[in-house]
């Protein structure tokens, strides 16, 4: 394997490796634009020239592949006044309009501009001026004057999606990012584009002009959109949560997710079960803890466990599972008839979505030993119709196209609680005993994605109004029922669970040890 | 009129009418606009009253002094939880009336003489008629006795406050306020040796009654002149009694909140308030009667003023309800001055530290007081 | 490294009799504090030291050309509001009394615009750093006029148009230059 020389430290690194990633082994960073890890390099944009020993010119270091005994020198003089160059190139057009741009705080120009130029413009010409708001997709936004023209976007769209809508137009200083004639930016990825824009040229229509990004505060989450289980970064301001970002993990998602993934955050955020309702009157937890047992005694002891109907939701976390299991076993008892609610089958493709719309239906599988003796919601619907339930318990509120069965016949049931995080429309009205659960934003748990890989899910911020976490609900109504789950930390849940179930652990600093590469 | 009746007249007039008139006007003026006056600024000026634009009550701040008072009734009594209600209840009385019930001794004026006054060579003043003792609420041999028995009980007031209130702060202030209080009544009680010892009596009015004699024949023999240093010490041990700057260390923003008071609130911390100033004026009314001649004018006597030998016609003849007027309007002028002196003093001097007060206490002031004593007492023995 | 620490020992002036007492220093210091007050208590209004100043009455002429009051927001030549949004000032806010919904503008040169711009006087603690965190010379508090106090908190949350109709027209450029004020010169 080749060995080099990078500011003095010596590296060995494979064969065909760039420059950039050899700096980056090295511990430097080089500054890039049109580089992307996931991505084709064409070296347009001249920010990761670097000095090698002997060559006559600077090269550029995401093209470039290592030699055996090079000696490259990434922070020298040369280097450095070339980047500054650099800057002030694309800076002749680049308007300085940072305030209303939505990328500040987060814009590779911005940061680069501070650490390798930081001088005022001597350009004294106007400005190149281009179309401000280009309706370039139904949810991107392109800034023609911001665009730098590193081809970011359109090489995504080209090697990832495969869908090529985008292309550059015209030339020089008037080329502009442009979809090609009856084409729009409306593939199931486009907001993905946003991502890998290095300056504010793509804007999300969703996010645009929502949240200056320096006020978000990132935690590290899982999609629930489908099975996937995309990694993200869930950006969240003052307990709402303003955006999702893919986080790179090479065993799920890579640098990507869906579009409508990414926009599955504002579920989150509306028709939020906010306080525990009994009869349909706000109530305390210690009153509606102890209404819901008592209720649900009542009915066990005159009909008996089997006209119990327990509901669980793919959309929960396997912790908040494994508690619903221990509760329908202990508390509610032999003999529950189980089902699982749930999104109805959607859309697919061969990258990142999946047809099944629910993130954890592979956790619930393992909780559960399988599925199989599990209804779905119209099994549900048809028990209820044959009027074979006098009592449901439901986690959740998704049910798919059988809702419409399912809400008919829940009037007639004797005793409905409804455990979920979102008011669900007529279902809160059909409750009678209502218990606000967290999202998974507001709580920590484990997915398992349709690969079997276990992933965890870290509390962004505390449970909206009244929630709690599925896990802490079941404790308190079983506890009431006089069947107390020993449980006090998350962790005792999980100790518990992997116990039972095959699953591996997730390993949680998986992505720490090997830091995504520089985007 | 049933004596009881006068009695009654008497408490209302002087507590009510005028220690908390003067009490409750000093958290106006003294705590105000006289420290305004003093840091080049104008003080409260600007509510009017029932919103009559007068500008003279606005420059007063009358309005904002009775604001206050309003303030103070209408907040919440809160009691902190964990606390002793009864003892929490009980501290600000405690610390207030003993403010109030020192004034039964306190002479505003001579015995009411019905008949004709002789004034002798000796300077004393015989009554021809009854003596009616309509300046003074209780006459009582020991009066002095009876002052500090009842002002050392708001001690009592401060440390129970603290220890009731529930909180470390309260209680260190209670601590350091009832420190502080037993080592200053140390000096005033070794202060006022020298001074029993040269009047011989413990009878306040009796006490001024001495104090209209003249040294000399030109210097009257008040307190102060006799006994300069016993005034010293009894100025500054009273200062330090009354819990004000610059011996507020019981309170401390920035260490201990408000000390005793920090858990206090509506007219019981108001009632805190009033019992400090109450005692600024009590302690203020005893310097005047010990050592400026109480309700004495100087050269005037029963019969009008002398100048020289106070037997014979009057230089200047004074109808006696001027007499009586004049002796009253000195006791309440004086007392006024040595009040607005304590503030004076407030706002000139910055706080001690909490050792230089015991320094002050027990290392200067005692050695300071007993050696008065002594010298006093080898005086009197010579003289 | 070894530091070395220079130690320079101070001559300690050593009281006298007199000034170890405090007698003759209390007497001078109150000395003092009852000049100040007969001076201020008796003199004539003109020979008095008072430096307080009634506002608003002596109106604010004396003030010095820095001082923070309102806040108003700027205008374009066309008389829209200059502000863009940039949440700059909500920022670095230390009393997050800036409320800031931002809009898009119809006009593409604008493109950003405050849709919501609402400051609680309330909780504002007048230190400026809006005015200097504004990159468009679109908020400031040279109104001179103060917070004012209020019987009805509602009354303290400044809206957008509210502090418009007490702004001027601003024609700064980048750097803050052509920045003038041609109204509010008290």
């Amino acid at each position: 394997m080749p060995v080099l020389t990078i500011n003095g430290t010596e590296v060995e690194v494979d064969r065909g490796t760039t420059l950039l990633k050899a700096a980056a082994v090295a511990g430097y960073e080089v500054p890039h634009f049109c580089y992307h890890p996931a991505l084709s390099s064409p070296a347009n944009c001249r920010m990761c020239l670097v000095e090698v020993e002997g060559a006559p010119k600077l090269m550029p270091g995401c093209y470039n592949q290592v030699n055996d005994g090079m000696i490259v020198h990434t922070e020298s003089d040369r280097v450095k006044r070339a980047r500054k160059a650099v800057l002030e190139f694309i800076l002749v057009n680049h308007p300085v309009d940072c305030p209303i741009c939505d990328k500040a705080g987060e814009c590779k120009l911005q940061d680069y501009y501070f650490a390798y130029d930081a001088q005022e413009s001597r350009m004294r010409a106007e400005k190149q001026h281009k179309v401000k708001v280009y309706p370039i997709g139904p949810r991107v936004v392109y800034d023609g004057e911001r665009c730098i023209l590193c081809t970011r976007c359109i090489r995504f769209c080209e090697e990832i999606t495969g869908t090529g809508e985008l292309t550059l137009a015209d030339r020089g200083d008037k080329a502009e990012v442009r979809t090609f004639p009856g084409q729009d930016l409306d593939n199931d990825y486009s907001l993905c584009t946003v991502d890998v824009c290095p300056v504010g040229a793509l804007t999300s229509r969703d996010f645009r002009f929502k949240r200056r990004v320096w006020l978000l505060t990132s935690t590290d989450s899982v999609c629930t959109g489908c099975e996937m289980g995309c990694n993200i970064h869930l950006d969240h301001f003052r307990n709402t949560t303003e955006r999702y970002r893919p986080r790179y993990n090479p065993a799920v998602n890579d640098y990507w997710m869906c579009d409508d993934g990414r926009l599955s955050y504002k579920a989150l955020n509306e028709g939020r079960l906010e306080h525990p309702m009994l009869n349909g009157a706000q109530a305390t937890w210690h009153t509606i803890a102890g209404a819901a047992a008592s209720k649900l005694a009542a009915v066990i002891e005159k009909n008996g466990a089997s006209s119990v109907g327990f509901v669980i939701s793919p959309q929960a976390t396997s912790e908040d599972l494994f508690l619903a299991k221990m509760f329908a076993e202990t508390a509610i008892g032999e003999g529950v008839r189980l089902f699982i609610n749930g999104n109805d089958p959607g859309s697919s493709d061969e990258l990142l979505i999946r047809a099944d719309k629910n993130p954890n239906r592979a956790g619930a599988r393992l909780v559960f030993g399988g599925l199989d003796g599990v209804g779905d919601a119209s099994a549900l619907a048809d028990a209820l119709e044959a009027g074979e339930l006098e009592a449901v318990y439901m986690m959740g509120t998704e049910l798919g196209a059988a809702r419409g069965r399912v809400e008919a016949g829940l009037d007639d049931v004797g005793l409905f609680v409804l455990q979920a995080a979102h008011q669900g429309g007529v279902l809160l009205d059909a409750a009678h005993v209502a218990l606000p659960a967290a999202t998974h934003a507001e709580k920590r748990g484990t997915f398992v994605n349709c690969d079997a890989v276990v992933q965890t899910v870290d509390q962004a911020y505390p449970p909206n109004a009244d929630a709690l976490p599925d896990w802490q609900i079941f404790m308190k109504v079983a506890g009431a029922m006089g069947h107390k789950l020993p449980f006090t930390f998350l962790r005792q849940i999980q100790d518990r669970m992997f116990e039972a179930s095959e699953a591996p652990e997730p390993e949680e600093t998986a992505t720490e040890e090997a830091p995504a590469p520089a985007e | 009129m049933p004596e009881w009746i006068i009695t009654i007249v008497k408490i209302l007039v002087i507590v009510f009418g005028f220690v908390m008139g003067v009490a409750s006007l000093l958290t106006l003026v003294g705590d105000r606009k006289q420290s305004a006056k003093i840091q080049n600024r104008i003080g409260p000026n600007r509510a009017t009253l029932f919103g009559l634009d007068i500008q003279f009550f606005k420059n007063l701040g009358i309005s904002h002094f009775i604001a206050d008072g309003i303030k103070m009734v209408l907040k919440e009594n809160t009691i902190p939880n964990g606390a002793n209600k009864f003892l929490h209840g009980l501290a600000p009385s405690l610390v207030f009336l003993p403010g109030l019930f020192g004034w039964a001794v306190i002479p505003f004026m001579d015995t009411y003489c019905t008949g004709d006054i002789t004034v002798l060579a000796n300077y004393q003043e015989v009554c021809s008629g009854e003596e009616k003792r309509y300046f003074q609420i209780m006459h009582m041999e020991v009066g002095l006795l009876y002052a500090f028995a009842i002002t050392a009980i708001s001690v009592y007031g401060a440390a129970i406050a603290g220890w009731a209130s529930n909180n470390k702060y309260s209680l260190i202030g209670g601590l350091r306020s009832s420190a502080q209080m037993i080592s200053y009544e140390v000096a005033i009680g070794l202060s006022l040796a020298g001074v029993i010892l040269v009047y011989g009596t413990l009878d306040l009015n009796e006490m001024v009654r001495m104090q209209g004699h003249q040294m000399w024949g030109i210097v009257p023999m008040w307190g102060v002149f006799v006994q300069p240093v016993a005034f010293f010490m009894f100025f500054l041990a009273g200062m330090a009694e009354t819990k004000r700057a610059p011996f507020d260390v019981p309170e401390g923003e920035s260490e201990i909140v408000a000390g005793y008071i920090t858990e206090y609130s509506s007219m019981k911390f108001g009632v805190m308030q009033l019992g400090e100033y109450a005692a600024t004026v009590f302690i203020g009314s005893l310097v005047a009667i010990m050592f400026f001649g109480g309700w004495q004018v100087p050269f005037l006597y029963g019969d009008g003023f002398h100048f020289g030998t106070p037997t014979g016609t009057p230089d200047v003849a004074v109808p006696y309800a001027l007499i009586v007027l004049l002796r009253i309007g000195s006791m309440v002028i004086k007392t006024l001055f040595f009040v607005w002196l304590q503030f004076m003093m407030r706002w000139t001097l910055p706080r001690f530290r909490y050792d230089q007060i015991m320094t002050l206490g027990w290392k200067i002031l005692l050695p300071l007081g007993l050696a008065n004593l002594v010298i006093t007492a080898l005086l009197s023995a010579i003289f | 490294m070894a530091r070395t620490i220079n130690v320079v020992p101070q001559e300690r002036v050593p009281k006298t009799f007199w000034e170890k007492s405090y007698v003759p220093e209390i007497m001078r210091g109150l000395a003092v504090t009852i000049r100040q007050f007969g001076r201020n208590t008796f003199s004539r209004k003109e020979n008095r030291d008072t430096f307080t100043i009634e506002y608003p009455e002596s109106g604010t002429s004396h003030y010095p050309e820095r001082y923070r009051g309102r806040h108003r927001l700027m205008l374009r030549e066309d008389g829209q509001v200059r502000c863009v949004a940039c949440m700059c000032c909500s920022t670095i806010c230390p009393a997050n009394c800036i409320h800031i919904e931002a809009g898009e503008h119809d006009d593409p040169t604008v493109e950003k615009y405050p849709a919501v711009f609402v400051i609680d006087e309330l909780r504002c603690i007048v230190c400026g750093l809006c005015v200097e965190a504004c990159p468009c010379d679109a908020i400031r508090m040279d109104t001179g006029v103060h917070m004012q106090p209020r019987f009805d908190r509602t009354t303290a949350f400044h809206a957008r148009d509210e502090m418009m109709s007490r702004g001027g027209l601003s024609l700064a450029t980048k750097g803050g230059r052509d920045a003038v004020n041609e109204d509010y010169t008290w």
